[in-house]
């Protein structure tokens, strides 16, 4: 119980100030404007993003494409909380990101968002049920782990250590993680990125099933055009800002992505 | 010019400066105990060697009762004696105003000559021999004139053989005689309450009524010639005047106490370092075998780019070089602090004209090689696993560190997944927590053996002079007198009880080892000298046969029920067969003991005493110590509360300074590890926490999921040190090889305590410094690949 209770207690972790306005279809939930992120000086300054705007609807799916460099995880790192820009505002509905303290972000990504990372970062000691359950515990309204790992199709893998599941395996229990506690926001950096095609495809199709279930607004990015057909949006990113935007008129299921 | 690689060490080594410095540390703490331990042991040698030299130190002892000058020649007959004195000493009393008790010692004669003795030259320190014509001037001992600030000129008043004689002070001087000097009896050194005199020939020989003969001979034996033969024949030769024993310089007081220190020190520079480089080298095989295997996939890149194996493991050999080096120069630069500091430690015990710091080239030459092989053993295993790793291991994807098997699935099923993580990483990798935790716990030992000499002390002073001799003084009578002498002591005011003792000196042999000593005979139910055994309870006084001390007994091979030789060396010389009765313990010094009407009938004497044990009242003890000193067959008085204050004065240094030493190495090494593994930990699973922290976990949490593994780990170890520290506390007592003390491993509950509280404070310093570097985890980093 003493254990359960030093893993539970976010001393660090207070609220962003707040209630969340009522779930209104043409509310966007996420804002972004004018966001400028440099990083270094002088001649060698580089230019991540250059004044950027930016609104994605309730439960929306949208696919940030874009070379590398163009600007694309810096964006989704300012949207997770996780990073600073460095003049212009970014909000998740009535929080304000920027200026948010370390605490009040901690708190941000703990109550609303959920990450998939290109590389999994499961712990290795735990097995795919307590990886979700590690989440879940800190979570204020979680589901069942098993429910989660249901979700994503490895209700059969439960006990397994991440060591002794593929990499696509290993990936849907990160996106299992990421669900569990019913996050507002779904943010996704290179899902796919270190697995084949068909693994790959395995992997998308749960997370835009979490995206329906759950509801949550999703953000993938990915340099892999071919996975812009299961967008409602597509967002093409170049140069630090926003090149492009495509909405598709059908979202395609993930199976008949064809790279 | 600097290799590319070359950079990369200097480069690591700034960029692990944390663990290099605290794994220098380490190594320099081993290096600074063996060059301490070693260059102490060479200079009190080197002392030692050139004194005896210089002086002319004697190679073979006899006292005799009175034997005629002319006998001299025929003992330089003697096959194999190169030298031989014959002199005159005998007991003298101090009246000295200032002393709180009478001041004991011994007058010697100098040649008629006036010139230097031929043998245990005086190395004059101020003034000059006395002139051959004077009988008024004496040289006195230096630890005497320094602790009275006497110097030469000034007077002194001395009871010579009952008769009060005053001496002007020629010369102080130091002698090999007395490099260690103490009141007979007393195992430390009592500057203020013992005195060496030496006046010419003529003027101790009319005081003791020795004219035209001596009893005292010294002699030295020529290369190669056989000491044990020259002794018998010394002894068949004196044995008519009254020869006491002949014995030879292993039995010499001050030698003897001067060679169990020496041989001491050379234990202890044996096991201290053996168990310091021990400890040492298991560490750095924990933590360096850690940091390389972090580095593998840097290895296995660089074996993917085509470098030979040979450079990739020669620079991890530099890398660990560097923190040698740097561990080492610490280290020598402390040991040979340390090693001054404990030979001044020495000059109270031991009064050398010079005393020189000897730090030999050839130390730390083999402190920097011992400690580099120390620490390349530390690593080779780590490297060889690293060179066999196939080097296309370094550009797969990172792979999740197996774990598996229903064992550890099932492992703390009910325990929430934050608590697994620890708990897995503590079991899954069995090796490496053995290896943490027996780590940490050998920081406890240390600290305990740094501390428990306190204790030591404490159950010594407990031992020796609560339970065992419960006197307040001991009073040494000229001559053995009837014990009517007893009544009467009992009656000065102030004396609440006497006991009569007596006391002879005797050669036990059992087969063929022999030793000299005191044989002391008690009154049955004696109250101020109780004989006890191991379990501390008291043991009756054997009238037929004698009780040892266990570690004599030891020593002559002897066990309850067997018989030993015993050749008394007073009177009339006669041997004895006598079994061992009882075995006691003793704490300082060996006794042997029987009842005194035993050992009188044993000495064909009538009831004779030459001691007497007294119980003092404290408000009338001082009135009485002057009354003694004015008694004409009163030798000398031993104070125990002088010799407690004695004890408190020499020891509380020596124990302080290799308390703070040792504690500060207990340190080192709990620090070392602590740090260390949560480093390590960092490393290897910085990137896991860097995760967690992006999915929502704090600081806090995170920093408790990785370092709840160091906890529990410290937690286990603190105990199971405490054991290993009572274990290694035996182990060096047991390599212990002084007769003088017997150290006994009795550890207080405070001591262990406090070791405990040491090694968890060091540990939790270390968490939070590492924990600061948790909360600047690289969140955005997680998202990337792990480099």
């Amino acid at each position: 119980m003493l254990l359960r209770a030093l893993m539970t207690t976010a001393a660090d972790a207070a609220p962003l100030a707040g209630a969340p306005p009522p779930n209104d279809e043409a509310t966007p939930v996420f804002v972004a404007r004018g966001l400028c992120k440099t990083y270094g000086s002088g001649e060698a300054t580089i230019h991540a993003l250059r004044d950027l705007d930016l609104d994605i609807l309730p439960g929306e799916f949208v696919v940030l494409l874009g070379p590398s460099g163009s600007g694309k995880s810096t964006l989704l790192n300012i949207l997770g909380g996780l990073d600073a820009p460095t003049s212009g505002r970014a909000a998740w509905r009535d929080h304000e990101l920027t200026g948010a303290d370390e605490a009040a972000l901690t708190a941000y990504r703990r109550d609303h968002v959920g990450f998939v990372f290109q590389f999994y970062n499961l712990i290795p000691s735990l097995t795919a049920r307590e990886n979700v359950e590690l989440v879940a515990e800190i979570a204020r309204d979680p589901m069942q782990p098993e429910e989660a790992l249901a979700l994503v199709g490895l209700s059969h893998r439960l006990d397994h250590f991440p060591g002794q599941l593929s990499g696509g395996e290993q990936q849907r229990v990160a996106v299992a993680r990421a669900i569990v506690k019913r996050p507002d926001a779904l943010l996704c950096d290179e899902p796919t990125g270190a697995l084949d095609v068909e693994t790959g495809k395995l992997v998308l199709s749960a997370i835009a099933r979490a995206n329906r279930e759950v509801g949550a607004t999703t953000v993938v990015i990915t340099h892999n055009a071919a996975i812009a057909g299961m967008a409602d949006r597509v967002l093409r990113m170049g140069g630090g800002r926003i090149v492009a935007i495509e909405p598709n008129a059908r979202r395609l299921a993930p199976e008949e992505l064809v790279w | 010019m600097v290799s590319v690689l070359d950079r990369k060490v200097l480069r690591d080594v700034w960029a692990l400066r944390g663990q290099v410095v605290t794994i220098a540390l380490l190594i320099g703490a081993g290096v600074a105990v063996l060059v301490m331990s070693v260059s102490s042991f060479l200079s009190l040698r080197g002392a030692q060697q050139a004194f005896y030299a210089e002086s002319r130190f004697a190679e073979v002892f006899a006292e005799v009762k009175r034997a005629p000058r002319t006998l001299l020649a025929r003992l330089a007959e003697i096959p194999g004696v190169a030298v031989v004195e014959g002199r005159v000493g005998g007991e003298a009393r101090v009246d000295w105003l200032g002393a709180e008790v009478p001041v004991a010692g011994r007058v010697l004669s100098l040649p008629a000559s006036g010139e230097q003795s031929p043998l245990n030259r005086l190395r004059l320190l101020a003034g000059r021999l006395p002139e051959p014509t004077r009988h008024d001037e004496a040289v006195i001992h230096a630890a005497f004139a320094e602790a009275w600030q006497l110097r030469p000129g000034d007077e002194i008043a001395v009871i010579l053989n009952g008769r009060r004689e005053r001496f002007r002070i020629a010369g102080i001087a130091h002698s090999p005689e007395f490099v260690f000097t103490s009141r007979p009896g007393n195992p430390l050194p009592d500057d203020r309450g013992f005195v060496v005199l030496w006046a010419n020939e003529e003027a101790v020989a009319r005081a003791f009524d020795m004219q035209g003969a001596f009893g005292e001979a010294v002699l030295t034996l020529a290369p190669g010639a056989s000491e044990p033969a020259a002794i018998a024949e010394l002894d068949r030769l004196l044995l008519p005047w009254g020869g006491r024993g002949a014995y030879g310089r292993r039995d010499q007081p001050s030698h003897r106490f001067l060679e169990d220190e020496l041989a001491e020190q050379r234990t202890l520079a044996v096991t201290v370092p053996l168990i310091f480089f021990g400890i040492a080298a298991f560490l750095l095989n924990v933590v360096l075998g850690r940091i390389v295997e972090a580095q593998r996939e840097q290895v296995a890149a660089l074996k993917a780019l085509g470098y030979p194996s040979l450079p990739i493991a020669a620079h991890y050999a530099k890398f660990v070089a560097v923190i040698c080096l740097l561990g080492s120069a610490l280290g020598i630069a402390a040991g040979a602090w340390m090693g001054a500091g404990m030979l001044g430690n020495y000059r109270p015990f031991f009064r050398f004209p010079e005393m020189p710091y000897l730090l030999p080239a050839w130390l730390p030459l083999v402190a920097v090689t011992t400690s580099f092989a120390v620490a390349l053993l530390g690593v080779l295993a780590a490297l060889r696993r690293i060179l066999r790793l196939p080097a296309a291991e370094g550009l797969r994807p990172p792979r999740p560190a197996a774990f598996g098997g229903r064992a550890l699935s099932g492992l703390g099923r009910r325990l929430p997944a934050g608590a697994k993580i620890p708990l897995r990483g503590l079991l899954g990798r069995p090796l490496r927590t053995l290896l943490t935790v027996l780590g940490i716990a050998l920081a406890v030992p240390m600290v305990v053996l740094g501390l428990f000499w306190w204790d030591a002390m404490d159950s010594m002073v407990e031992l020796q002079f609560d339970r065992i001799e419960r006197g307040d003084a001991f009073v040494a009578l000229t001559d053995p007198r009837p014990s009517r002498a007893v009544r009467e002591m009992a009656r000065l005011p102030g004396v609440l009880a006497a006991e009569g003792q007596r006391i002879v000196p005797v050669r036990l042999r059992a087969a063929q080892r022999s030793r000299l000593l005191a044989l002391t005979g008690l009154p049955e139910g004696a109250e101020l000298r109780v004989p006890r055994n191991a379990d501390l309870r008291p043991v009756p006084i054997p009238h037929d046969g004698l009780a040892l001390s266990r570690r004599l007994a030891e020593r002559l091979g002897v066990r309850e029920g067997d018989t030993v030789q015993v050749e008394v060396l007073e009177g009339a010389r006669r041997v004895h067969d006598l079994p061992v009765a009882a075995l006691v313990e003793d704490i300082i010094g060996f006794s042997a003991l029987m009842e005194i009407g035993a050992l009188n009938r044993l000495m064909r004497e009538d009831d004779l005493v030459s001691h007497v044990a007294l119980r003092v009242d404290p408000m009338a003890a001082e009135v009485l110590w002057q009354h003694l000193a004015e008694r004409p067959r009163v030798a000398a008085t031993n104070v125990k509360a002088v010799w407690l204050r004695v004890f408190d004065e020499v020891i509380a240094g020596l124990v302080l300074t290799s308390a703070m030493t040792l504690t500060g190495f207990g340190v080192i090494i709990a620090v070392g590890v602590v740090y260390n593994s949560a480093r390590v930990a960092l490393q290897e699973r910085g990137w896991e926490m860097a995760s967690l922290r992006v999915l929502g976990f704090t600081r806090q949490e995170v920093s408790r999921i990785l370092l709840a593994e160091l906890a529990v780990a410290v937690l286990v170890a603190v105990p199971l040190g405490l054991v290993l520290a009572q274990w290694i506390v035996e182990l060096v007592l047991g390599a212990r090889d002084n007769e003088s003390f017997d150290v006994p491993a009795a550890i207080s509950t405070a001591t262990f305590t406090t070791a405990a509280l040491v090694v968890l404070g060091a540990a939790l310093a270390s968490a939070v410094a590492v924990r600061r570097r948790i909360d600047q985890l690289d969140l955005v980093a997680a998202l990337k690949a792990r480099d």
